[in-house]
């Protein structure tokens, strides 16, 4: 054990002499620092306007006075997403999709204004956020650190004597693989304001935990690279190279060639193209708007029925109210169809990029990082979901009010004069139909459940390289 | 002479150099190929598109009674062609929208629509030529090049080498160039052969390839100079990508932070509630104080300007234009924020070379940010046309009369 430790120790002095290295490892700290800090800030704003808005869309909704519910069905109301506490950390997909959608009866709207399409375009790799900076900088940290472990022993000439001595190979590596360790848990410290921020943005504390560990083993892949090829290797300089080009391949050239590659094998019919063919089959559902319609006919009759009358006008409830409720249910089983397979073909797509994951431990661990940051492709849809609810809940409300606080009377004659267009109102209290609106990541055990694939994945990847160290450690040769 | 045939004769001897050019062939190759397939996948996008609006239109014509709901059934396409050149760089265009079904409603309310990419394709950008070029090539040039000297200085060749090619300085610039030269072949060629047989302009592709040549030239002269210095060939690779990491990602993204923090532009929840406020207040609002904000914008309607029914039609398109004159200012607002940003980010990219390249190449392949722009105004003007179509027949309550549709506007492809 000593022994180790003092293999670890040594090679953690001669990093301590080595500018290179400290600065190298100054500069990525204060960097972290730096935008963990600006995306913490970014997020709070964001939070803190989002939940202005949305109390300000409910505010101005139930201050709407009198009138007819129809009116208030197209009336409608705002959802605004407000970012997952651990989005301070991995603000994910929140930057390139919509946060803000209006909601109304007969429609789902998209989320409109991404921020990124109003954004000062500097190349394709300039958003910097903490999850990038150790999912691409990190890795280059520790292959500077790691490469010349063992070439160094090898090009010094100490590895002879060392191993002659009675050292084992594997213990030699053991010791380095120990130093590097460490210094990837002093690399992870930065991280822990961020984490003790989003614990209190009521984070839990299981997928902090998790999100620490699958980073770990993220770095550890990169340490096992590096000491595997140190090992291996006869010279110094062409280790770095090497290791410099893995870098490129797996995290600049992998990830994206995964998404030409995706869209190359299904490619996406755009939203326009799919509302062509839904509105073909809308058009086959009966007008909600007019209550004459043939098609609402059979609701007619079981009406005329189940009351024992057999003129609209004699009914106790509003005719037009139960039509446009029947009429908007039959459209919503429509309209979700077609949002369910937007976001089947999306899920597919995305899908088809994390099978990559094979090739670059990156696109497994970017992954699973805004899985569990709660600001992932299912997350978005998880958006779309629950505003999509709110919308057919409060339509459903306003209409069901129709059906009973409004005459049929009234209702018909709405449009004759002034008077009798005043008469066709319920009153105001109605509009409380509205539920509140909060979006909030899925539950903890769920991220988890989610990533967990990608994340054995990723410790798949740790063992093959870990089995590959020890098998090259039993046959070093000085 | 002798000694630049001698260095030809070597470099096509090193087989790092010759496998490392093989592979930007390639993919230099398959990003182009990539590229083609998701540019011909848009036009097929478009030309279904186109089919199925045609189809669309049919068969709405039975149910029009009257001009106001032939305007409000009527949904019409516009789209943006992706431009011959906008194979090599996809740019904004996974992110902006390129198309758009309008009808003669308010059009703030329309225009912000995006059918754009899956999100994850924009978060994760594809591996377009642009792509390749900016940020691949130089960290293949600093791969290649930083330990040209110090290979040959562990090599024990150094000495002899300087003193067999008489002039050190052009031995080593000529080393360096002919590597460097090698590579922005392999990249460049498969350009020419593809541009060639899809028919780009030739001045299009000259530029680019001068771009691209310049690029390579730029992180040439770095490698060549940081070789140069009496260090081992790790400490100088580890700076050139320090460097590279600052140009491509460090400083871009703190240049577009600040931009972004500077130039405000209103918030897109502004935009979207206040033009959806107008709108519904039309309704409760007295009709006259409606048709009066219209009429300031169009004087010649003055006439025809009186509603007297508690619904009529010219009143409704009446309150959707003026929802949007109520947004214009905070729209203009957006719109000239967008372009500033834009315009800085140029200016913040003259001192970073990745930017610039990538910026650049946009430009030339129509898929930047002004490019998008530009679409979007050619789709406030067809709406403009829209409304000019129908104005004249709906507030004079003229017949209506269905043949007149043969002559809807319809959306230009592209206004030189």
């Amino acid at each position: 054990m000593s022994q180790l430790l003092n293999i670890a120790l040594e090679e953690w002095r001669y990093w301590l002499r080595s500018h290179l290295a400290l600065g190298g490892v100054t500069l990525f700290i204060i960097l972290c620092i730096i935008t963990s800090f600006l995306v913490t800030q970014d997020m709070y704003e964001k939070e803190a306007t989002r939940t202005q808005q949305q109390l300000q869309a409910e505010e101005t909704f139930l201050a709407q006075p009198d009138r007819h519910p129809h009116r208030m069905v197209h009336y409608g109301h705002y959802v605004f997403r407000t970012p997952a506490p651990l989005s301070l950390f991995d603000p994910g997909l929140d930057s390139v999709t919509g946060q803000s959608i209006f909601l109304e009866g007969h429609r789902q709207n998209s989320a409109m204004f991404a921020n990124a399409s109003a954004g000062a375009y500097l190349g394709g790799l300039s958003w910097l956020t903490p999850a990038m900076m150790y999912q691409l900088f990190a890795p280059l940290l520790i292959i500077l650190f790691g490469h010349a472990a063992i070439i160094r022993e090898r090009e010094s000439g100490v590895l002879i004597p060392l191993l002659a001595q009675g050292l084992k190979s594997s213990r030699l590596i053991a010791g380095k693989a120990l130093a590097l360790l460490l210094f990837i848990l002093i690399l992870l410290l930065p991280l822990l304001p961020s984490a003790a921020f989003a614990m209190m943005k009521g984070e839990s504390i299981r997928i902090i935990v998790m999100l620490f560990l699958v980073y770990f083993i993220y770095l550890c892949i990169w340490a096992a690279l590096s000491l595997l090829f140190s090992a291996f290797l006869q010279r110094r300089s062409s280790i770095l190279t090497i290791l410099a080009s893995i870098w490129l391949v797996l995290n600049l050239l992998v990830p994206a060639i995964a998404v030409n590659v995706s869209g190359y094998v299904f490619p996406l019919v755009g939203k326009i193209e799919k509302d062509l063919t839904m509105q073909i089959e809308l058009r086959q559902l009966s007008d909600g708007h007019n209550a004459n319609d043939p098609g609402f006919k059979a609701l007619q009759m079981s009406l005329f029925k189940q009351y024992g009358v057999s003129r609209i006008e004699d009914l106790p409830i509003n005719f037009r109210g139960q039509v446009a409720l029947s009429s908007e249910k039959d459209m919503a089983v429509v309209l979700s169809k077609y949002a369910k397979g937007r976001m089947a073909d999306e899920t597919r797509q995305a899908q088809l990029i994390e099978n990559h994951a094979w090739l670059s431990p990156i696109i497994a661990l970017a992954s699973v990082s805004r899985t569990l940051s709660g600001t992932d492709l299912e997350h978005y849809h998880r958006f779309l979901r629950q505003a999509e609810n709110l919308r057919f809940e409060f339509i459903q409300g306003l209409n069901r009010a129709h059906i009973k606080h409004l005459s049929y009377h009234d209702d018909i004659n709405r449009s004759k004069n002034e008077v009798s267009s005043l008469k066709a109102r319920v009153d105001s209290s109605n509009w409380t139909v509205l539920n509140k609106f909060q979006f909030e990541p899925a539950q903890a055990s769920i991220r988890l459940a989610e990533s967990s694939y990608l994340i054995s994945l990723l410790i798949v990847w740790f063992l093959v390289l870990l089995g590959g160290l020890f098998w090259s450690a039993a046959r070093l040769k000085p | 002479m002798n000694a630049f045939r001698r260095e030809i004769t070597f470099m096509l001897s090193e087989r790092t150099v010759m496998v490392l050019a093989m592979i930007v062939f390639c993919f230099s190759s398959l990003t182009l190929w990539f590229g083609h397939s998701a540019v011909k996948n848009q036009h097929a996008s478009i030309d279904r598109l186109y089919v199925a609006d045609q189809e669309d239109r049919l068969a709405i014509v039975p149910k029009l009674k009257n001009w106001g709901y032939s305007a409000y059934y009527n949904f019409h396409l516009t789209y943006d062609r992706p431009s011959d050149f906008a194979f090599v760089a996809m740019g904004q265009r996974d992110l902006l929208p390129w198309k758009h079904r309008l009808r003669m409603l308010a059009l703030e309310g329309q225009i912000y629509e995006r059918d754009v990419a899956n999100p994850i394709f924009i978060l994760m950008g594809r591996l377009d030529f642009a792509f390749l070029a900016t940020f691949v090539l130089p960290l293949v040039l600093i791969i290649l090049l930083h330990d040209i000297r110090s290979s040959e200085r562990i090599a024990g060749r150094y000495n002899l080498l300087v003193a067999t090619a008489g002039q050190g300085f052009s031995l080593w610039f000529v080393r360096v160039s002919l590597r460097s030269f090698i590579i922005f072949i392999s990249l460049i060629i498969p350009l020419l052969i593809a541009s060639f047989f899809i028919g780009v302009a030739f001045k299009t592709v000259l530029l680019a390839s001068v771009y691209v040549f310049i690029y390579t030239f730029f992180w040439m002269l770095l490698c060549y100079w940081f070789s140069s210095w009496r260090l081992s060939g790790s400490v100088i690779l580890v700076c050139l990508i320090a460097i590279w990491l600052l140009l491509a990602i460090i400083i871009p993204a703190g240049g577009r932070y600040a931009i972004e923090k500077t130039i405000t532009i209103p918030s897109d929840a502004d935009i979207l509630l206040h033009q959806r406020e107008t709108v519904n207040d039309a309704w409760d609002l007295p009709k006259e104080s409606t048709m009066n904000a219209f009429v300031s914008r169009h004087p010649e309607l003055s006439d025809h300007a009186i509603v007297e029914e508690t619904f009529e039609w010219k009143w409704y398109y009446a309150f959707q234009q003026v929802g949007d004159q109520e947004t214009e200012s905070l729209s203009h607002a957006y719109r000239t924020g967008r372009i500033k940003r834009d315009y800085f980010a140029d200016l913040v990219a003259l001192l970073v070379p990745p930017a610039l390249l990538e910026r650049a190449l946009q430009k030339l392949a129509e898929t930047d940010m002004l490019a998008a722009l530009a679409y979007e105004d050619r789709v406030r003007d067809f709406h403009a046309e829209l409304r000019s179509f129908y104005y004249p027949k709906l507030f004079p309550d003229q017949p209506f009369d269905k043949t007149a549709l043969d002559d809807l506007p319809v959306f230009n492809e592209k206004t030189e």
